[in-house]
């Protein structure tokens, strides 16, 4: 169908722009951190994190690990993990596995 | 501002065919030709339920996206609704943005589910649904196009693209429409919106994040204990551990539950008990790999928490001994909202 004047539609899509993310600073070095493994509770997903961190521990003279499960990959980290998360380590590494 | 209001961003094209190319080759359909959305025709929508185009229907929390009843509108008329199915999408969509439905894990997981709608209550029939022969299939206006317009939703606007963010291993049908009626005409039981707490004669739709149906085809004698003992078997092929489930029931079978005075309840019950089972049954067929290494093997477990867990309605055609399972996905709840009929609507 052609129309003298065109046709104007409307976009569908979300034109909001992106709140504000940011990048958490990352340490210059691991050394003498403590390293967080934060698992989702899938099947492997400690095994893999203990791996990743022996692969750290190899690289850098850190100084712990501590280990914390999310209870489940379907939802998202609760404010009360994501805190001891902050207070216990320098840094976290999360990570889902089959 | 334009004068009519609306804040989208405007699409001009020479030809019809060539806007459905644009919508259609930039992704933002299902794959089938759509109704490109004219500011006249969103406005319409937008006019029958009377809310501004920035007016907020539901807030996903994850991603902080903000559904507006605009690009609500703007979607519905791609999907081909009439005005007077928006409230349906409203709600629908309004359902799935609450916390308990959790939109962004169902909408991002290998296991590939849709939002599907499930109305109860005489809005349904004041706008047409189908709630007989083929209420889940195709032919009826108003099911395919408010279950359309809320998967577009998904996509379109809040992003779950196949193949980008959804990453659904197979996908079933029900990803371009899952929209259907619930059978009050056959029902012994008061509609599931009056039993889910709303008023009597109120309207209202549940939003489920739903996997493919699975139809169980009911042989041997038609007593309740009978059929829904065969249901429950089919059950326990969803696993061990299952957040809810839709049971739909034919009306031939709502029959005999009507003669045997069966009430709604006792149908969840039965389902809840006879979905039990031993511990050590589910880890000898593999279902179960952790169950707790003090765990009592003769223990009972069902693929539910609750009686509560289980949905039931009737629906479909007069004829067929049918009973439908439709489950959710992973930790997802249901969701009801109340709809206003267009009764209600013009008053």
């Amino acid at each position: 169908m052609t129309t003298p004047q065109g046709i104007v539609t409307l976009d569908p899509r979300d034109e909001g722009s992106p709140g504000p993310a940011a990048v958490a600073p990352r340490p210059a070095s691991l050394d003498g951190k403590v390293v967080g493994l934060f698992s989702n509770n899938k099947p492997h997903s400690e095994e893999l994190l203990r791996m990743i961190a022996d692969v750290i521990a190899e690289r850098y003279q850190i100084k712990g690990i501590v280990e914390h499960n999310k209870g489940g990959h379907q939802w998202p980290a609760q404010p009360a993990d994501l805190q001891t998360l902050a207070r216990e380590c320098d840094v976290a590494i999360h990570a889902t596995a089959e | 501002m334009t004068s009519d209001n609306l804040t989208a961003a405007r699409l001009s094209f020479q030809t019809w065919e060539e806007a459905q190319d644009f919508y259609l080759e930039n992704g933002l359909s299902d794959g089938l030709p759509v109704v490109p959305p004219t500011p006249e025709k969103v406005r319409a929508m937008l006019d029958y339920v009377g809310l501004s185009p920035d007016a907020v229907v539901g807030t996903e929390t994850i991603r902080g996206k903000r559904f507006t009843a605009e690009k609500l509108a703007v979607n519905a008329v791609l999907a081909g609704c009439l005005p007077e199915y928006f409230p349906a999408v409203v709600a629908t969509v309004a359902a799935a943005c609450e916390r308990p439905f959790n939109l962004h894990a169902s909408s991002t997981s290998t296991n590939g589910v849709t939002i599907m709608a499930l109305v109860s209550g005489p809005y349904a029939n004041e706008i047409g649904m189908n709630a007989g022969v083929e209420l889940m299939g195709n032919g009826n206006r108003a099911n395919a196009t408010i279950g359309r317009a809320v998967n577009l939703v998904k996509t379109n606007f809040y992003g779950s693209v196949a193949g980008e963010m959804d990453n659904s291993t197979f996908g079933h049908p029900g990803k371009f429409s899952f929209c259907f009626a619930e059978n009050t005409a056959v029902s012994p039981w008061p509609p599931l919106a009056e039993h889910l707490g709303f008023g009597a004669g109120s309207s209202a739709v549940t939003a489920v994040a739903a996997n493919s149906p699975l139809q169980v085809s009911i042989y041997g004698d038609k007593s309740p204990q009978t059929f829904l003992t065969q249901t429950a078997h089919a059950m326990l092929s969803l696993g061990p551990t299952v957040s809810e489930v839709v049971i739909v029931i034919s009306p031939e079978l709502m029959a005999y539950i009507g003669e045997s005075g069966w009430t709604r309840q006792q149908v969840q019950d039965f389902l809840f008990r006879k979905t039990h089972r031993p511990l050590r049954e589910w880890v000898a067929w593999k279902r179960l790999d952790r169950p707790g290494d003090d765990a009592d093997l003769r223990q009972t477990r069902g693929p539910l928490a609750g009686p509560d867990r289980i949905i039931v309605v009737p629906g479909g055609g007069m004829a067929g001994a049918f009973i439908d399972i439709i489950s959710s996905w992973g930790s997802s709840r249901s969701v009801t909202k109340p709809i206003p009929t267009p009764t209600e609507t013009r008053r």
